[in-house]
């Protein structure tokens, strides 16, 4: 960078991000966490995977916004509007998940598993319960 | 800035003059820092643009927490991870283009670009034939679903937000793909130079953004 930097109009914006090498070694580390979330996701640890999920990814993130993104060399200005925005996501996901968390059983939670269907007897492209493309209004209370 | 007489003429650097500044700048510096604060609070409504969609993911996934576990086992974790792997590269060939197009070389940054574009199309290829086999199975949403092996009430449901999501995405993906193909031109002609790279690098920061949305749905959608 020092080297390049000499070639600059003086009123030139300062060229930052680092070297090459830095960009690369980042997108390593980025392979190395898919690979980590897909070796977590084997594991038998039930309801611990989406919070482990979640962990990860929010790492690849701020890798991808450090470095890609240039956050780590940016202005104040452009920091704020991001981790603005970032908070403002927490504060909807948290609420809304909070409400659904509380509340008792909806009366949608109950609707019994649907019926296993020979699809053979199904017309094709019409979901099962639904009348047959052909028929009328009589026979749709036929079927059932 | 003898821009407007010599505006095709290189310098002896390689490049072309950078476009005149805007009056109401003092310096280049300045406008680079406005253009690039604009580009940031336009990802911000994209980024709640997107909580949108993963709030409602996460809504009916507490609703329908079996559906969601039957429909993800049958989407292809092979592909998701290809098309994971091609968009974090192609985020990497990006910023290598950022990284050579603040220094000048126009012509390392115009490949990356093509190269970035062409992993761009890659993913959506992938994702097409993740979208084909939904449709031949009718693992569809709302009433268009007929998939006998998702037994749990909320199957449609699970892919009103797959489709939704993956959907949204790909609209992403299509339109970064435009803005890089475009940078990629004006790199071609040699307009980059370390006094005006804005253009490209505002293009990368959204393309960055795309692959940022993918991170979240990758596992999401894949793996829990």
């Amino acid at each position: 960078m020092a080297s390049t930097s000499a070639s600059h109009a003086p009123d030139a914006p300062h060229p930052h991000g680092g070297g090459a090498g830095r960009l690369i070694l980042v997108w390593l580390a980025l392979l190395a966490l898919t690979a980590t979330t897909f070796g977590v996701s084997q594991l038998p640890i039930g309801h611990l995977h989406l919070p482990a999920a979640i962990f990860i990814a929010c790492l690849k993130v701020v890798l991808v916004v450090l470095f890609f993104m240039h956050l780590w060399h940016a202005e104040g200005s452009n920091r704020i509007v991001f981790v603005v925005s970032f908070f403002f996501v927490i504060v909807l996901l948290f609420f809304v998940l909070a409400d659904i968390a509380t509340r008792f059983p909806l009366s949608n939670s109950r609707i019994p598993p649907m019926p296993q269907v020979d699809q053979k007897l199904v017309p094709s492209g019409m979901p099962p319960g639904m009348p047959a493309p052909t028929g009328s209004h009589t026979g749709e209370e036929g079927h059932r | 800035m003898q821009h407007s007489a010599a505006a095709q003429q290189l310098t002896p650097e390689g490049w072309l003059p950078p476009p005149p500044l805007p009056h109401h700048y003092d310096d280049r510096v300045s406008h680079a820092n406005a253009v690039r604060f604009g580009m940031w609070l336009f990802l911000g409504t994209e980024v709640l643009l997107f909580a949108g969609v993963f709030t409602g993911y996460f809504t009916f996934r507490a609703y329908f927490p079996e559906a969601f576990d039957q429909a993800a086992r049958h989407l292809s974790l092979f592909l998701g991870t290809l098309n994971t792997f091609l968009l974090l590269t192609s985020s990497l060939t990006v910023a290598l283009a950022h990284h050579n197009a603040e220094r000048g070389k126009n012509h390392n940054a115009f490949w990356l670009l093509v190269v970035s574009v062409l992993m761009g199309g890659g993913f959506l290829v992938i994702k097409g034939i993740e979208y084909h086999e939904k449709f031949v199975e009718h693992a569809l949403p709302g009433k268009f679903f007929n998939f006998a092996e998702i037994t749990a009430p909320g199957g449609p449901v699970f892919y009103v937000v797959y489709f939704f999501a993956t959907g949204l995405h790909a609209l992403h993906v299509i339109v970064g793909m435009s803005l890089l193909t475009w940078v990629a031109v004006r790199a071609w002609r040699k307009e980059f130079s370390p006094t005006y790279y804005a253009p490209l690098e505002n293009a990368g920061l959204y393309w960055h953004l795309v692959d940022l949305v993918w991170i979240f749905l990758y596992p999401l959608l894949y793996l829990v």
